[in-house]
């Protein structure tokens, strides 16, 4: 897999375009405008992105928007959304109350 | 922290049938689904499935499903639902929760089946009500009962798309149309083919602009593309609908493999972002397996293929089968999976053009384009013949894996031969009886039996029927060409529903001589 490392690759300026207010992360409403501008703003990675936006941390853990965010980014980008890093995945894989954490059979080992 | 031989993410069709292999070979199994019913996608499948006999083929999903729990059962596996796996650790570490607990169990080995999750399709209001995934469009339908809407825009014209949307007319909705991208119907011809006869309309080289509506669709607005993907400007009409059904793709669930830290890839071919797996399903993480819609797209008969291989492998793994059977086993599984494997829609052949049958016959570019034969094109298959009486008329063009009509015929009237991707061809020399089994048999609603003169120049078309209110003899309404347009009387001759059929009705109508190669379908007439 080709990585994206060169942080210098982007000069141009963000153009607003006609669907930038379109939901791309229904769980955490983040909009098609918001993700294109963090690329430009420098955040090249999945993972970076989805700190700065929280997209696909919500109720469905990125299930629904993961491969849509993957495209935008990667069209900004001009490379194959193959070539971008999945964000890392981390457990729980689905949302749990912390009550239901705290409340570990055998305790916490 | 409880440790089990074998730990099953996910009770579909590849997790339970792996469970079934690894109990018959005595294994200690845990298997969690999150579902109030396991089973997984099949229970949503009220349709025939394709395959050979192996494969369940010309059954119907959810009896395959009621036979796979059937099994498990009865060798003893206990499935937990409401289950959840949360999490996937070093050391094949499994974190549960049930009710409001937390637990965490070990694998000695662990089998990832946790399936797929729906694609979705962005575009001006597709998070308004009344926009939904084809899954949950079927979920609503077959599991709970609920019509998802009146008129139905369906995207995306793959074998999801074209399934639910037969399933949709089925429940009583209206299917406005069928709207893709591509220049081509993704999925098998025959069941483009119900689809058109029922008379929706395929809108290809096009996509969803935008979905009308304040606080749920009212409509939407489609528009042709260029081949570039953009909307050329003025192409754009307005479709009138209530729902909005996507089908566009499947993506394995992934999260617990990523987390697990196996080897993961982007494959088109299998769907998105897989674990990279050995022939047994194997990770690069030792003990962890994959295998179903988890390890790539693709259906329910390989899923089961793929875990019963995963189960033997497990077991073979830990020393309950010695590997001498276990490689038996596993090779008699890759074959049926092999075969499955094959024809035009294999994986291998994805976004191949393909312009001849493995016959040499040209493949109807017709049928992927408006979802129906032109009545001259059917004429060059080996399935469509003209003798004196009753017979058989095949109207399946495509080499699919699929030969349950060959199998259902008693007098040898239908031949495939070995390879089961071959077109059907009638035997001249087999006379039919009129049994109807082999229209009750055809997964793909392709076959017709048709005489030509009955008198008074009048012919008998028979067809399979799978609607309510059923027809009754004597009834006259509409026959319908290929296209879902009326073009003459019909009178129902007879309606046949038989135990056997499984809920394939076989409707004969009697039409003039000369719509014989023409009538495929009946509406009563007052629609
Ligand atoms: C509309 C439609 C029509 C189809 N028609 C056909 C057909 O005609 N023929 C055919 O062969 N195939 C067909 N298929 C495909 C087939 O249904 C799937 O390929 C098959 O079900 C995949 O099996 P699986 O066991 O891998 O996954 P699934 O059946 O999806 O089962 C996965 C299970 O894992 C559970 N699960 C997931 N994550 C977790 C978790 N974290 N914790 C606990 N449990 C979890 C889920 O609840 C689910 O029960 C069709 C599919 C669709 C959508
Ligand atoms: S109707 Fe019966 S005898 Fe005739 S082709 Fe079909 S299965 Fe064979
Ligand atoms: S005609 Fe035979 S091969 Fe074709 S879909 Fe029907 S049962 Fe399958």
């Amino acid at each position: 897999m080709t990585q994206i490392t060169d942080r210098s690759m982007r000069t141009a300026a963000f153009k607003p375009e006609a669907d930038d207010d379109m939901l791309i992360c229904r769980c955490e409403e983040i909009t098609k405008g918001e993700i294109r501008r963090a690329v430009y703003e420098g955040m090249y990675e999945i993972t970076e992105i989805r700190r700065w936006l929280r997209v696909g941390m919500g109720l469905c853990q990125g299930q629904t928007c993961t491969k849509l965010v993957q495209r935008i980014v990667a069209k900004e980008l001009g490379v194959s959304p193959a070539q971008l890093e999945s964000a890392a995945a981390r457990g729980p894989v689905r949302p749990i109350e912390m009550a239901c954490m705290g409340n570990e059979k055998g305790g916490v080992c | 922290m409880e440790r089990y031989d074998l730990v099953i993410i996910g009770a579909g069709p590849a997790g339970l049938s792996a469970a079934i292999e690894a109990a018959r070979c005595g294994m200690n199994i845990a298997v969690y689904d999150e579902n109030k019913r396991p089973g997984g996608q099949l229970f949503k499948q009220i349709h025939k499935f394709f395959g050979s006999k192996e494969h369940h083929a010309k059954e119907r999903g959810f009896h395959i499903g009621e036979e796979l729990l059937a099994e498990a059962d009865r060798l003893g596996v206990d499935v937990s639902l409401d289950t959840v796996v949360t999490g996937l650790y070093p050391g094949n570490e499994v974190m549960i929760k049930k009710g409001g607990q937390v637990s965490h169990v070990r694998g000695d080995t662990v089998l990832l089946a946790a399936g797929a999750s729906e694609n979705m399709a962005p575009f001006d209001g597709w998070t308004l009500p009344g926009v939904i995934g084809a899954g949950a469009a079927q979920t609503m339908m077959n599991l709970h009962g609920i019509r998802p809407g009146s008129r139905v825009l369906m995207l995306g014209s793959g074998n999801v798309g074209l399934v639910v949307s037969y399933q949709l007319l089925q429940a009583g909705c209206e299917v406005a149309a069928v709207v893709d991208a591509a220049p081509k119907i993704g999925g098998y011809g025959v069941h483009a083919a119900k689809l058109a006869r029922c008379g929706v309309p395929f809108q290809l080289s096009s996509t969803i602009v935008r979905a009308k509506g304040g606080d749920h669709v009212e409509g939407a607005v489609i528009g042709r593309m260029d081949e570039h993907g953009k909307i050329i400007p003025g192409s754009e009409t307005e479709i009138d609908c209530d729902t909005i059904c996507i089908a566009v793709g499947l993506s394995p669930m992934n999260q617990l493999a990523r987390m697990s830290g196996c080897r993961m890839e982007q494959n088109p071919k299998k769907g998105g972002c897989v674990p990279v797996c050995n022939e047994y399903g194997e990770t690069s993480v030792r003990g962890l397996f994959a295998a179903g819609d988890a390890e790539g797209i693709e259906e329910a008969s390989s899923a089961m293929i793929e875990g019963r291989i995963a189960g033997i492998a497990c077991a073979n793994r830990l020393g309950f089968l010695e590997d001498g059977k276990a490689k038996e086993a596993v090779e008699s599984n890759e074959q049926a999976l092999d075969t499955l494997r094959q024809g035009m829609f294999a994986p291998k052949n994805r976004g191949k053009q393909i312009e001849k049958t493995d016959e040499g016959f040209p493949v109807s570019q017709h049928l992927l384009v408006t979802g129906f034969l032109g009545d001259d094109e059917v004429e060059v298959y080996p399935g469509v013949t003209h003798p004196k009486g009753l017979h058989p008329v095949i109207e399946c063009t495509q080499n699919i894996p699929c030969n349950p009509c060959q199998d259902a015929c008693p007098h040898g009237c239908i031949h495939i031969g070995s390879f089961i991707t071959a077109l059907p061809a009638v035997e001249a020399s087999a006379e039919c009886i009129g049994c109807g089994r082999c229209v009750a048999s055809c997964s793909g609603q392709a076959i017709f039996l048709v005489n030509e003169d009955i008198g008074g120049g009048y012919a008998s078309v028979t067809m399979p029927y799978e609607f309510m209110p059923l027809p009754e003899k004597g009834d006259i309404g509409l026959a319908c060409s290929r296209d879902g347009q009326a073009i003459g009387e019909a009178e129902v001759l007879d309606v046949k529903s038989v135990k056997a059929f499984d809920h394939t009705n076989l409707l004969t109508i009697r039409v003039p001589a000369e719509l014989s190669g023409k009538a495929r379908f009946y509406k009563a007439a007052q629609q």
